[in-house]
């Protein structure tokens, strides 16, 4: 369709999304030079940009809060989280391509329903419950729980992988003399490794973000994942925003470097992925 | 025989782990949230007994509830409508081919990657009234003279929240859309436009029905995630002033956490739940109905 475009409305355009990404990209380039701002230059009301570019402060934040123990907290929570989701999410979800079985459609029911309940509305259950099993303020407990509510997301997407996969290869495999289990792990999961890698991450992405749970279940500063341990930097009348922003840097650009990488995968799966079945 | 149980078995053996997993973690709370609700709870938390309604009826009787269930249907949507409005236009331009498109769809990504409490914050200090930077650049540009109290009162506070909203929603719908809009073959537009067919009649008689199922999946599932959103007001207004702000989850975070009314928050959630288990029916239904159609 581009010949058919006139002048004005290719003016129209870029003149539509120029504005779009200015808008986009201002919080991040206020947390951008406000991270690089000495702490005098703060309340300072009459520069956008820094008069001194301070960056040491990218360096200072190790050491004014345990910023490396909440970064290693939220990779521990996001990474534990991923895989215990998917270590449950791919066989549940062979089961559901693979297999034909009483109650299925109450199982794929149960599933969808499943995404809809955020953890914060069942948040006063799930803090009685998790101080009942002792696992309140513990790491172990935030790995358990994002795994289960992304459950239903690593599902959904597996089995549409799944589905999109002839079962061909695995019944020549069987033929030859594999198990299920052997041609699940031999021949499926390599087929299957991108939808599988596009699951990963987006697990990832959800336990790393995740902010609610962790707010409600950890008391301790040095258990804390990086989007509840930034608080430190947020004092009742005293607020480090440079540090602030600085350590959010570090808990955001990883994350939209590995959203941009699956995002085509990603969203093709979320609306089509069941569909295809 | 022994094989044949085996094979009636072994779809279930499958399901195990993601079961318990799930049972132990979502379905558990959910049975004990419902308890709550019914139950005296003392301000440490200790459940004395079953107390019927009562918690129900003390949250009926306050005002503060009322207000917050009508910022929660003003929230969900004013965020959910206008992000689906503006990231279908948006879906539209970036289907179009045009140089640096490939960029613009990355810059959408970043609002949608970012964790919604960095974003809170960053737009809390944004728009302080006493250092944010919207006001020094509106002054360098010459568009204020003085500094503007961006949040003065509840409803300006309320409304900046719904913008941030809005700001982390629309690129979920955008990228829904663009899935939908890349699955339609550009032959239809073809021999629409031999038949004479305007630009607005190709847009809602060929693109519109293609895509809705596309938007149907996107605004379900924003409804559900703007209404059981808690950090942007959280981080925010924490509702206030004066409980002017809240949404639903934010009130029962509140009440819960802060006030030690364990049982009004669990009668406060129990009344979120209902509203999206009825989002949820609505949506199986549809993606269910979806599955048997292909």
């Amino acid at each position: 369709m581009t010949s058919r475009r006139k002048p004005w409305q290719t003016a129209l355009l870029y003149a539509f999304v120029v504005v779009l990404c200015v808008v986009i990209l201002y919080p991040y380039f206020v947390m951008f030079i406000t991270a690089l701002k000495d702490k005098k230059e703060m309340y300072a009301i009459d520069h956008i940009l820094p008069e001194v570019w301070r960056w040491s402060n990218f360096a200072e934040i190790w050491s004014a809060a345990p910023v490396f123990k909440y970064l290693i907290n939220s990779l521990t929570v996001a990474g534990g989280a991923t895989l215990l989701a998917i270590i449950c999410g791919i066989p549940a979800a062979y089961a559901l391509a693979r297999m034909r079985f009483k109650g299925k459609g109450i199982f794929m029911g149960a599933v969808i329903m499943s995404q809809m309940f955020s953890p914060v509305v069942l948040l006063v259950g799930i803090y009685r419950m998790m101080v009942n099993i002792h696992l309140n303020n513990t790491i172990l407990g935030l790995i358990l729980l994002n795994a289960a509510f992304n459950q239903a997301f690593a599902i959904w997407l597996l089995r549409g992988t799944f589905v999109g996969i002839s079962p061909e290869m695995e019944q020549a495999a069987k033929i030859d003399g594999c198990g299920t289990v052997k041609a699940l792990v031999k021949v499926l999961l390599p087929m299957a490794a991108p939808g599988i890698i596009t699951t990963l991450i987006f697990v990832f992405i959800n336990a790393w973000n995740e902010y609610t749970i962790a707010l409600t279940l950890i008391s301790t500063d040095i258990l804390k994942p990086m989007t509840v341990g930034i608080n430190v930097f947020y004092g009742f009348n005293f607020i480090q925003w440079q540090y602030l922003f600085a350590t959010s840097l570090f808990a955001t650009l990883p994350v939209v470097a590995l959203f941009l990488m699956i995002e085509k995968h990603l969203v093709a799966g979320l609306t089509s992925g069941g569909v295809k079945g | 025989m022994k094989k044949k149980t085996l094979t009636v078995v072994q779809p279930y053996v499958w399901l195990l782990p993601s079961v318990v997993l799930m049972v132990g973690m979502i379905l558990i709370p959910i049975i004990s949230v419902f308890k709550i609700s019914f139950s005296e709870v003392g301000r440490s938390g200790l459940v004395r007994g079953l107390n019927g309604v009562q918690n129900y009826l003390d949250i009926f009787d306050e005002p503060v509830f009322w207000h917050t269930l009508q910022n929660t249907v003003v929230w969900t949507v004013v965020v959910v409508g206008v992000s689906t409005v503006f990231g279908f236009i948006l879906a539209m331009v970036l289907n179009q081919d045009f140089r640096g498109r490939k960029f613009v769809r990355a810059v959408v990504i970043f609002p949608w990657a970012t964790a919604l409490v960095i974003q809170s914050v960053i737009w809390k200090y944004i728009i302080n009234a006493d250092y944010g930077s919207l006001n020094i650049l509106l002054k360098k540009i010459g568009l204020i003279k003085g500094f503007v109290n961006w949040t003065e009162t509840a409803n300006s506070m309320f409304g900046w929240e719904c913008w941030v909203g809005i700001f982390v929603t629309f690129p979920f719908v955008t990228f829904c859309v663009l899935s939908g809009l890349q699955s339609i073959d550009t032959s239809l537009y073809e021999s629409a436009a031999v038949d004479g067919a305007s630009f607005w009649q190709k847009h809602f008689k060929i693109t519109l029905p293609l895509v809705a199922p596309s938007l149907t999946v996107s605004t379900v599932l924003n409804i559900i995630y703007v209404f059981n959103s808690f950090p942007i007001v959280w981080t925010i207004s924490k509702g206030a002033p004066a409980d002017q702000t809240h949404t639903l989850v934010t009130y029962l975070y509140q009440l819960s956490f802060t006030d030690g009314k364990g049982g009004h928050a669990a009668a406060v959630s129990v009344i979120g739940f209902v509203v999206l288990a009825v989002c949820a029916s609505i949506y199986m239904i549809l993606s269910l109905r979806g599955e048997e159609e292909s």
